[in-house]
């Protein structure tokens, strides 16, 4: 197998985690979407040196990986290429901000490194929160909540077939790969030489199947806008779910869980 | 009927494709359409749904093909492409199968409703819920072909419908082609297939028509057949040599 099938592999993985039926996977697309925007940007509206502010909101994305029976480790499987670059965000901080803002026992640390901490932190729980939405809500799923709020369609149509592309161009590498190697044995990944007329095919390649498909649209009436499957009301009860979850992040975000905690123990 | 007057196709760099092709089809015929690979036979199917630009005049029930009448038409023909992978890209099967019919302003549950019978029709109904991804060549083939059925077309073309099949499918292909009570170009290189489909055919070669007739005397003119780039039906060859018994 090689590497673009392990990757059309990694994309239908995340469409199975789509077909699961979990509490998590019947609330609403709409709801869920909004549960997940708000909690980006309670997360990333925290401030850079609220270190122990922002660690009660880990709890929203593992509570919700065990109500969507999805083991979180699977996301940091999927999520292990972006996970560092992530981590990588604010790395410079501590050469840039030295002064020690607090102690842990007799050792001073500095601005820097507490943001640099919480920063990597933010960006971990919102790609987390992020990839519980995908694995739990499918792209036409999405698109028909983007409908919903009134996004224009040619938009979501657009957004729709680019994820529904990623896998027939991913298809085209795969079989060139294949056609590759099976003509250069012995050889890893493929000769810089040959580097040109790849990516020359692979575009034509493309091209010519992302126009057949389109003409395949046409052909049954296809107007520039796709149609999505009602789901919107297949838990009547998602809505207060949501706001039960809104209100809680928002909680956590104005009220300090682990000082409280700190303070009640001293 | 679906007539084709002095049809001309030619590629951006000038290369001809379709010389100057005219033929009627009337209502009800199956007509096989045959011929060399390159010989032009998708280019015409195409050309006939205004996916390539042709001079000539091309007219379904004497609605001709024009911008004004394409949605009309192409509501009129169904056409199952020759690769069911660019016709199926929706994710699973009834996502497809209703994608057409929906387009054209029927409800989604009439849509599913419909495209359930189909595939009941087809014998296929296991494959509703199945990813496209998932299916073999056979099975896509069909749920390709069902996708058409569902928009319950008048008029059907379709190029290359037996490639893939297992013998079972292909049977099952036919039978099904066979009952179908709709006008059809078949457009193949399986010839026997289309003996048993089609009661006329048209040769064509190098974009221009050949021969024009009854299936039975066309795909048994060998002489015919091989000058243009084709073998008699397998059905009609006879045992070949290497297996018949020495005395």
């Amino acid at each position: 197998m090689n590497k673009a099938e392990r990757a059309i592999d990694e994309l239908r993985g995340i469409d199975k985690l789509t077909s699961i039926n979990s509490p998590m996977h019947r609330l609403s697309p709409l709801s869920k979407m909004a549960l997940t925007i708000i909690y980006i940007i309670t997360t990333v509206s925290f401030h850079k040196y609220d270190l122990w502010g922002i660690i009660p909101m880990v709890l929203f994305p593992i509570i919700g990986y065990q109500f969507s029976l999805i083991p979180v480790s699977t996301c940091f499987k999927k999520l292990r290429i972006v996970m560092p670059l992530v981590c990588c965000v604010g790395l410079l901080n501590p050469f840039f901000d030295k002064a020690v803002i607090t102690y842990i026992g007799t050792v001073g640390v500095s601005g820097g490194v507490i943001s640099m901490v919480t920063l990597m932190l933010k960006g971990v729980f919102c790609l987390m929160a992020s990839f519980l939405l995908v694995a739990t809500t499918t792209a036409e799923e999405i698109c028909a909540a983007l409908n919903k709020i009134h996004c224009p369609k040619i938009l979501t149509s657009l957004f729709l077939l680019t994820v529904r592309y990623i896998s027939v161009l991913l298809e085209e590498v795969a079989n060139m790969t294949d056609a590759y190697h099976l003509r250069a044995p012995g050889q890893k990944g493929i000769h810089i030489s040959a580097w040109g007329s790849f990516l020359g095919q692979l575009i034509l390649r493309s091209m010519d199947r992302a126009q057949a498909l389109y003409e395949s649209m046409l052909l049954r009436g296809f107007n520039g806008v796709i149609d999505y499957p009602e789901k919107e009301n297949k838990n009547k009860y998602s809505w207060v779910v949501a706001i039960i979850c809104i209100v809680l992040i928002i909680f956590t975000r104005y009220f300090n869980i682990p000082a409280y905690l700190g303070s009640l123990a001293l | 009927m679906i007539e084709c007057v002095n049809l001309t196709s030619k590629y951006a760099d000038g290369t001809v494709v379709l010389h100057d092709l005219s033929f009627k089809v009337e209502a009800g015929e199956q007509v096989g359409l045959i011929g060399a690979n390159g010989a032009g036979k998708s280019t015409l199917l195409k050309s006939m749904l205004g996916l390539i630009e042709t001079e000539g005049v091309i007219s379904f029930d004497g609605k001709e093909l024009c911008k004004k009448n394409l949605a009309d038409i192409r509501k009129m023909v169904g056409y199952v492409l020759q690769d069911s992978d660019n016709q199926m890209f929706m994710p699973k099967v009834i996502d497809d199968m209703v994608f057409g019919p929906v387009n054209y302003g029927i409800s989604r549950a009439d849509a599913e409703k419909k495209a359930e019978e189909t595939l009941e029709k087809l014998g296929i109904a296991g494959l509703k819920n199945k990813q496209n991804h998932k299916l073999s060549g056979g099975e896509k083939r069909m749920a390709a072909v069902a996708t058409i059925l569902t928009m319950e077309p008048e008029i059907m073309l379709l190029d290359e419908p037996s490639a893939a099949l297992d013998p079972h499918n292909r049977r099952n292909l036919i039978n099904i082609l066979n009952v179908i009570p709709v006008t059809k170009i078949i457009a193949s290189h399986d010839l026997d297939m289309v003996l048993e489909t089609c009661n006329r055919v048209i040769l064509i070669n190098d974009g221009k028509i050949v021969a024009d007739g009854k299936a039975t005397d066309i795909l048994s003119d060998k002489t015919l057949l091989e000058e243009n780039g084709l073998e008699l039906p397998l059905c009609m060859a006879g045992v070949p040599a290497f297996l018949k018994k020495e005395d």
